[in-house]
């Protein structure tokens, strides 16, 4: 699977517009790959590739053995999701409904949709970014893309569109081969990657929630859950699906690792922070050569494209599924407006933001810090959840498991614990 | 509110009219509103003694459903009482209302609430979980439920009488504590046209009268089985007779069929195949990944597994891959009446008859006689006799769309036979048929969960 999150996406719109009774071998492909592979990659969309970016600019090697440790956390998180999605048939958003009281819900599902608009709105930015490097103003390229998209989605031939944004994207599977040819220190790669450590700058800190963000995203967690569940998948396939989800979160976060390993090794001798996607484009030189940037804006290109259509659908989706009104995007808008408005609202909050003057790269990476923010609430949501007998039976979190997940959701809470800290004493001058 | 007539001479009276009208409705909706018990209020409210004393509160409402009630009596309350949760049976309550619940004994006995045969909690199990609406064929999911006290021969006994699906009530339910327990009765639905699926209530025996789900469409059952969650889609599925079930099947999504197929049981999966039209049921197993579309072929009976295998050979947009089996043949000496009575035998499968194809003595193709000729034919005459002039008009197994296309429009006809090498008839291809293999899919998006 490519190195590009947002391949997963590819079916979703799929269903809708397809022939039916045309082959779709690629499509047969993808779904033998399954959820689990599918959805750890998405946390390589455009946030991912800027932050990964942006670490091995500003740090070179020394995020690399923090990425180890948002492994565990990931592949702990998503196979709790899988789990869930297997043994109830239900998606995450109709569980948290119905297993907690609505106001804890509701909570829940604000904070969901509030980390998903912030992902739209990294998605936007990466379509700006990706087309200033081709030389087009954001001004002109974001409300152009917006629309489209939105219009594609609506009028249904999405699922063609979709195919060209995905072999677009397929260009970050270069990453691994210039990770190589760049010849990275490999002694200092594997020490940074095997011995812990801190910096107890603030930076870094943040750095390390944005890293969590858009690894361990509430969106890959919503997807995984769903589509388990619409697959089909019951108990008895349980154990294979296990290993696609294990195995797609440590493939999706390889991917990462070498992401970060090649921008060390192009721009990360300097470490200075990461401002603008030219920069982060070095990292593709080994391969590329002089069109490096000209790579690297259509890979963002394609990678943005595709998941500023589904983000937004998938928080649609949960959100009409928690409050238990029509969950399909159906013709017209009167049979499904709820649906329709949040699809629609999000497009707009998404390219606004994206639109206001200033640093799409630091914008870039303050969404996945706010995703980082907000991942904590939703894990916890998921631990209760995966540790209920009641809802999971003999499949609920074992007492060394429940440790095991206890110890990652409480790890990823205090980091976001001490950005807001930080935040805080911030405004009053203090820190 | 009426709509208010325009261009009136004199303004008051309609007006006047107009303002009691709607205070009528204001009061019908506030009796509404008093006589019914919000599920969100009661639980959560004060529980007291005889002597007015706060003694605990109300954590869940016990209802008893099943049998032929309409409305799900409810038989007792749970009750937290100093960090216990106890259950206090009906009997025992003096009375119910929005500022709480009065015991009537002056000793309670504190007993463990343990879930008798056909006990639900009805905060617990219903109240935000999916239930089906027949009269509406929606899936909703209670944003609250109204109890009420209605008169029966045993005396007034509170009952379950109503869902409501409002988005102000969800909001009601988030606001302050005071606001809860108030009936906001704006989109509500009778209790008496609700399924409760897939229940997690463990032996709650549905009501055994299905005639709701009777009356329902085929395209209304498999909207219904794509909304609802898994559980709950199977305990449908199984409360429908096999040849409906199959007729929802036909209408569903194919990714959603696919899912459900896959978790069916294989044995219950394969004869629900087996009941669908041929060329819907190989549609279903060709989106199937080998390995389960081995398994229920294998639990087919052999004649019925051989006739899916064949079609399963051709390709999708070959004719043999779209084309259904359904077919009636008659050698040319049959009388009209003869082939009318085996028509009339056919029922099930009228969707796919448009003719009746006339056969030679070794089963060649002959010809094909369209229904409107059969249907003005004399009686007596001889089927032969009624074939169209010149050379039959049939497509091959093996042909592409475009020449299936190209048949039709030559044969002036809604259907075109499909012959096999040896000019035998193996099926017909409808016009609608060969419009749904050249359309892309119509009908709703569903963007279901992201992944076929």
């Amino acid at each position: 699977m490519g190195s590009d999150g947002v391949k997963p996406l590819v079916p979703s719109l799929d269903v809708g517009t397809a022939p039916v009774r045309r082959r779709r071998k690629w499509i047969t492909y993808l779904a033998i790959a399954g959820p689990g592979i599918i959805a750890a990659n998405a946390g390589n969309d455009a946030g991912g590739i800027i932050t990964y970016a942006s670490a091995g600019s500003q740090y070179q090697y020394r995020t690399l053995f923090f990425m180890v440790l948002v492994t565990v956390g990931l592949v702990v998180v998503q196979e709790m999701c899988a789990r869930l999605g297997t043994y109830t048939g239900k998606g995450l958003a109709a569980l948290i409904r119905e297993e907690f009281s609505l106001r804890l819900a509701s909570f829940a599902l604000f904070f969901l949709v509030v980390a998903n608009v912030g992902l739209v709105v990294s998605e936007f930015a990466g379509i700006g970014a990706a087309l200033q490097l081709l030389g087009v103003t954001r001004y002109l390229s974001i409300p152009i893309a917006a629309m489209a998209i939105w219009a594609l989605v609506m009028f249904g031939s999405y699922r063609y569109a979709e195919r060209l944004f995905l072999v677009l994207s397929l260009v970050f599977l270069t990453y691994p081969i210039s990770a190589f040819l760049g010849h990275p220190d490999w002694k200092m790669v594997a020490s940074q990657t095997l011995l812990p450590h801190m910096i107890a700058s603030k930076d870094f800190i943040l750095l390390g929630v944005a890293l969590i963000g858009t690894t361990i995203t509430p969106y890959m967690q919503l997807y995984v859950a769903a589509a388990v569940a619409d697959k089909g998948l019951g108990p008895d396939e349980y154990r294979f699906e296990r290993v696609d989800t294990v195995g797609g979160a440590i493939i999706g976060d390889v991917i990462s690792w070498f992401i970060i390993v090649a921008t060390g090794a192009a721009i990360g001798k300097s470490k200075l922070a990461l401002t603008s996607a030219r920069d982060a484009a070095q990292a593709l030189r080994p391969v590329a050569g002089s069109s490096s940037v000209d790579l690297f804006a259509v890979g963002l290109l394609g990678a943005s494209m595709l998941a500023g259509a589904v983000v937004p659908l998938s928080t649609a989706y949960a959100v009409s599924e928690a409050l238990g009104v029509e969950r399909s995007v159906s013709r017209s808008f009167a049979e499904a407006p709820l649906f329709l408005t949040l699809f629609s609202g999000q497009i707009l909050i998404g390219a606004v933001v994206a639109l206001v003057p200033g640093n799409l790269v630091n914008l870039l990476i303050s969404t996945q810090e706010l995703n980082g923010i907000i991942t904590p609430i939703i894990l916890i949501f998921i631990l209760i959840l995966a540790n209920r007998r009641s809802l999971l039976g003999d499949a609920a979190n074992g007492p060394v498991f429940r440790v095991v997940a206890t110890a990652s959701v409480v790890g990823v809470s205090a980091m976001a614990a001490i950005v807001i800290v930080q935040t805080v004493l911030g405004w009053f001058g203090v820190g | 509110m009426p709509q208010r007539p325009r261009l009136i001479a004199n303004p008051t009276r309609p007006l006047r009219s107009a303002r009691r009208q709607r205070r009528s409705r204001l009061l019908a909706v506030r009796s509404v509103r008093d006589s019914l018990l919000s599920l969100a209020g009661l639980v959560g409210s004060p529980v007291r003694n005889q002597d007015g004393d706060h003694i605990g509160r109300v954590t869940d409402v016990v209802a008893r459903w099943g049998g032929e009630e309409p409305y799900p009596a409810v038989t007792g309350l749970v009750v937290k009482i100093g960090g216990r949760r106890a259950f206090a049976s009906m009997d025992q309550v003096a009375s119910v209302g929005r500022d709480g619940v009065t015991l009537g004994s002056a000793r309670f006995d504190l007993m463990e609430f343990a879930r008798r045969d056909g006990e639900v909690l009805l905060g617990q199990d219903v109240l935000d979980h999916q239930l089906v609406d027949v009269d509406g064929v929606q899936v909703i999911r209670p944003a609250d439920l109204y109890l009420a006290m209605i008169p029966g021969p045993d005396g007034s006994i509170l009952r379950l009488v109503g869902v409501d699906v409002s988005g102000q009530t969800l909001l009601r339910r988030l606001g302050p504590k005071r606001w809860r327990g108030l009936p906001t009765p704006e989109r509500v639905i009778d209790w008496a046209t609700i399924r409760p699926f897939g229940s997690e209530v463990p032996s709650v025996r549905l009501r055994s009268s299905h005639d709701e789900l009777r009356r329902l469409r085929p395209g209304e059952l498999a909207d219904l089985l794509e909304d609802l969650g898994r559980d709950a889609r199977q305990e449908l599925l199984a409360s429908l007779e096999p040849g409906k079930a199959a007729d929802a099947l036909e209408e569903m999504d194919p990714e959603e069929l696919e899912a459900l197929l896959r978790e069916t049981p294989p044995e219950d999966a394969a004869a629900l195949i087996a009941r669908m039209e041929p060329d819907e049921a190989v549609d279903a197993l060709r989106d199937l990944e080998d390995e389960a579309r081995r398994e229920l072929l294998d639990h087919m009976d052999p004649a019925q597994r051989e006739r899916l295998s064949d079609l399963l050979d051709f390709e999708q947009d070959q004719a043999g891959g779209f084309m259904t089996t359904n077919l009636v043949t008659a050698p040319p000496d049959q009388t009209v009446a003869e082939v009318r009575d085996r028509l009339r035998s056919q029922q099930d499968h009228a969707g796919d008859l448009d003719g009746v194809v006339v056969v030679g003595g070794t089963g060649e193709l002959l010809g094909d006689v369209p229904l409107y000729a059969l249907a003005i034919a004399s009686e007596h005459s001889r089927i032969g006799s009624l074939l169209p002039e010149g050379d039959a008009v049939s497509v091959p197994a093996e042909a592409g769309i475009t020449e299936v296309a190209e048949r039709l429009i030559e044969c002036r006809h809604s259907s075109v036979v499909v012959v096999d090498e040896n000019n035998l008839p193996v099926g017909r291809i409808l016009a609608d048929d060969l419009l749904d293999a050249l359309l892309p899919e119509r009908g709703r998006h569903h963007f279901p969960r992201f992944l076929s």
